[in-house]
């Protein structure tokens, strides 16, 4: 607590409290272009306004610290690293929309994070900054903590508020907007942790500083978790507009091993595959969506030519299948039979016209699933589709996996430079391999099931795997 | 009153009231598989997809569920448009694969042109739909003692610990509006069993008839302020014929 | 509502002229629904009473019914089911002491007597005039 106020700590909340009208505050925000990163990229500052201007008994603000993607932790460090700046973001938002209450829904994933949370709300109600009019004014709020259900879709805001009301963490289809209608059907505003972030330091140094950084439409920095196959790798926080190229290259310092670079997903499990030939793309909002991939909350997977294309989207609509709630017909059935169209295509028993299958699965439900899991579940596979369908003909005509990576359809082959050492004949827990010493070994195609023991221990390159 | 275009025609309507009531009301037959009057839309199915559009909209349409949507002056509704129509049909297509058993989904899959599935046909599952109308059924009467269990594909509808539950009282109402008739029970001698629970009928004092379970009959008298004679005396008169 | 059904069983003959008027008004796509009157035998001779649906002020049917499918039509007085809202529990029908809810086999729908809304054709089809509906005799209306 001393040591967020030695670093301007709460002075956004004074100046908001004692120099500014809600409108002003939500003025600020809207000018700074600060657009939520919890996947959507919707105007913060426009959300607040429409959950102000509607006439309610109460309003809520909800800090949505749920973040499920697979491998991300952008959120978990900021919760964990700098617990009252999301409290101060969330008093910020909870004064310029005329908030009580808040609840702070984080991941049951997350214990460290509750703990400093729960830390550092003890110590502003301890200090007046959270309670009944707070710094001597007449705004009062409370902020409580609420334990995610552990379950992907419970990101999704109207899931998510059903889980905070102490219900089944499902998506309720409605046309109406949880900015008019959310949390115990009261207007709510929801953001993402990072967003509220972002919050008092557009207050303390203005919403022009903030422009300054960053697109003309996606403003500001954003946190990236960058991941796979690059040097380094780790948490990056850089200047919305910049290239793939900087971030895989200048930052993640190229490629392991030197190996030729295949592709970049980005925005979670459904967010999609950019290829080599837009490795200049800038990165923001609105060109990632263009390119059939999105921002969502960061997540950044570097892939070079060992990872098999196919392989990736199967392994993302897996996730997604397991992760749907299964209430609509589209998401619970379509995604299933696209994983399953994968998994044929994978085993070597695809069929061209399975590609067309796909396409228009994927689109059906992409217009009819009832929520954004549903809604954007196809992404990985129609991004690779797009870009690398040759691969996918590879695995369907030549029953070849370019990358060497599904088993079905690669063998192992030991070469003529075999020593005859014998370090496989025991790495080989199926008996497939058979030969004297200082002779070329031979592999049983039959017994072989791919594990790729044999290739791991030979110390002279002699197995092939094609 | 407001006025919405309907195919072509414009109707009345009542502000805010979902489309898919003005599109029956109009006659027009749009299928569905998670409604229900008694219960609140939820969603579920997506068979009641419409095509909607403004002409403010300029050439844009959007793509909704006509049980939810609440109709809007002006709005330009298309029942069966070309994308709807392929819509349901893959919707019912992916019905097919997972329920290849069940007479009514393959009934209304051949309207729409789907005779046989073109994914993965899962031989052994059942004629559950998910569509919920079960447990939204029971949770609006009150009883809350069935619930959908487990996400995704593997989501099923179960009571509470898969145990017979407490909370039933055997009025068969999920089983007798389950769409495809999947929810099994027992009504013979007296005696009704549903959800591996047996119950004992309440009968007429007079002629011995049975018409609901004993428990059921408790429920409303204790619930519904109902003398419990009533329950006791099922003279049904105009049954005579 | 000021009309009531007037029945004077000493001049009903057992007929069944308001159970074909009644059966043949609530026809479904032509088929006969089943009727929602019964002259039932009184227990002596030649003694019949027209029984229906007394649409009770504190009906025990509507209070059974926990999906409010049935509802009291403002203007007609009548306890009217809506059989899309409907869940076949068969509450009304075991709730109701006289019996006059009950499950038409044929359509699987409950029925019950809905004043034919406002204008009930079985009165009009008695030809003892043993079963009216007109307005209550005033000394009725002060005790009832
Ligand atoms: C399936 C699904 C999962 C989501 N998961 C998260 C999540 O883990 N964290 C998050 O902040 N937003 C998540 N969202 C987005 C939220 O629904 C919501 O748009 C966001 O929290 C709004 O905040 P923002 O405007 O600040 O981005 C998810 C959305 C969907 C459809
Ligand atoms: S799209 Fe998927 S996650 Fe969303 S409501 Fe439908 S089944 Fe659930
Ligand atoms: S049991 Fe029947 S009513 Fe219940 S969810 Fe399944 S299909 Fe629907
Ligand atoms: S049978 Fe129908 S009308 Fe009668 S109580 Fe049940 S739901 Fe209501
Ligand atoms: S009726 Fe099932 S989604 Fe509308």
């Amino acid at each position: 607590m001393k040591e967020y106020i030695g670093v301007d700590g709460y002075q956004a909340l004074a100046k908001v409290l004692h120099k500014m009208t809600p409108d002003e505050v939500i003025d600020e925000i809207i000018n700074s272009g600060l657009r939520g990163r919890g996947g959507g990229g919707f105007s913060a500052g426009k959300k607040w306004k429409i959950c102000k201007n509607i006439k309610a008994e109460k309003h809520y603000v909800i800090c949505n610290g749920d973040e499920g993607d697979p491998g991300a932790f952008m959120d978990r460090s900021i919760m964990e690293g700098d617990p009252h700046g999301v409290l101060e973001g969330m008093m910020i938002a909870a004064y310029a929309v005329g908030a009580k209450e808040g609840y702070i829904y984080v991941r049951d994933e997350y214990p460290l994070a509750v703990t400093h949370l729960e830390k550092a709300i003890l110590d502003c109600e301890r200090s007046g900054l959270l309670g009944e009019n707070i710094l001597g004014t007449d705004f009062s709020f409370s902020i409580k903590i609420a334990r995610g259900a552990g379950a992907f879709v419970c990101g999704e805001s109207s899931a998510l508020m059903k889980s905070v009301a102490g219900e089944v963490g499902e998506p309720r289809a409605t046309y109406i907007r949880s900015v008019v209608k959310g949390l115990y059907d009261e207007p709510t505003v929801l953001n993402n942790v990072e967003t509220l972030v972002n919050v008092p330091t557009i207050i303390r140094k203005g919403a022009d500083w903030y422009k300054s950084i960053g697109t003309k439409k996606s403003t500001g920095t954003k946190v990236f978790s960058l991941v796979g196959k690059v040097r380094n790798t780790g948490l990056i926080e850089v200047p919305m507009g910049i290239t793939l190229r900087e971030i895989i290259y200048d930052i993640g310092g190229g490629i392991l091993d030197d190996r030729p670079f295949k592709a970049v997903q980005t925005g979670g499990p459904s967010g999609g595959c950019i290829p080599e030939s837009m490795l200049d793309l800038p990165v923001d909002f609105d060109s990632l969506t263009e390119v059939g991939s999105m921002m969502g909350s960061g997540g950044m997977i570097v892939m070079d030519d060992t990872t098999c294309i196919v392989d990736v989207a199967k392994y993302f609509l897996e996730f997604l299948v397991e992760e749907s709630c299964g209430k609509c017909t589209p998401c619970r059935e379509g995604l299933y039979q696209l994983h399953k169209l994968l998994e044929k295509i994978c085993s070597g028993k695809g069929e061209m016209s399975d590609i067309e299958k796909m396409e228009r699965l994927s689109e059906n439900v992409m217009i009819g699933s009832l929520c954004g899991l549903g809604k954007s579940g196809p992404n990985p596979l129609m991004s690779t589709l797009k870009y690398f369908k040759d691969e996918y003909i590879a695995h369907i005509k030549d029953k070849k996996c370019p990358a060497g990576v599904c088993p079905e359809l690669i063998t192992y082959k030991i070469l003529d430079n075999c020593t005859g050492c014998m370090a496989c004949i025991p790495a080989c827990g199926y008996d497939a391999i058979e030969g004297k010493k200082k002779e070329v070994h031979v592999i049983t195609q039959d017994k072989c099931t791919k594990c790729g023991a044999c290739y791991a221990v030979c110390n002279f390159d002699s197995i092939l795997v094609s | 009153m407001i006025h919405i275009t309907i195919n072509g025609k414009v109707v009345q309507a009542k502000d805010g009231e979902m489309l898919l009531t003005v599109i029956r009301r109009e006659q027009i037959d749009v299928p569905t598989l998670c409604h229900h009057e008694a219960v609140e839309p939820s969603g579920a199915c997506r068979l009641c997809m419409v095509e909607i559009t403004k002409p403010e909209w300029d050439g844009w349409c959007d793509y909704v569920t006509s049980c939810l949507y609440p109709a809007a002056d002006g709005l330009i509704v298309n029942t069966h448009a070309p994308k709807v129509n392929e819509l349901r049909s893959s919707i019912l297509d992916m019905y097919l694969a997972r329920h290849p058993k069940s007479p009514e989904i393959r009934q209304l899959a051949a309207e729409y042109g789907v005779l046989k599935t073109q994914f993965e046909e899962i031989v052994d599952g059942n004629n559950c739909i998910l569509c919920g109308i079960c447990t939204r059924i029971c949770d609006t009467m009150g009883f809350h003692a069935i619930s959908m269990v487990g996400r995704g594909h593997g989501k099923e509808v179960a009571p509470p610990l898969n145990m017979a539950p407490d909370a039933c009282v055997g009025c068969l109402s999920c089983a007798k509006n389950c769409p495809t008739n999947y929810i099994e029970y027992n009504v013979s001698n007296g005696n009704l069993s549903i959800w591996k629970k047996d119950f004992k009928m309440a009968a007429c004092k007079e002629c011995g008839k049975t018409t609901i379970t004993k428990e059921f009959a408790e429920y409303l008298s204790k619930n519904r302020d109902i003398n419990i004679d009533y329950f006791e005396n099922v003279t049904n008169v105009t049954e005579k014929n | 509502m000021n009309n009531r059904f007037i029945v004077k069983p000493e001049l009903c003959t057992g007929c069944r002229s308001c159970e074909l008027a009644c059966s043949f008004t609530h026809a479904v796509d032509g088929v006969r629904s089943l009727t929602r009157i019964t002259p039932i035998d009184g227990g002596f001779k030649d003694l019949w009473v027209p029984v229906t649906c007394l649409q009770c002020d504190d009906a025990a049917c509507i209070k059974s019914c926990l999906v409010n499918a049935l509802k009291r039509n403002p203007v007609t007085g009548a306890v009217e089911l809506n059989h899309e809202v409907c869940v076949n529990c068969m509450a009304c029908v075991a709730a109701c002491p006289f019996g006059c809810a009950v499950l038409d086999t044929q359509t699987n729908l409950i029925v019950k007597c809905d004043l034919c809304g406002g204008d009930p054709a079985c009165a009009h089809f008695c030809p003892t005039k043993a079963l009216e509906w007109k307005p209550i005799p005033k000394a009725v209306k002060k005790t009832g």
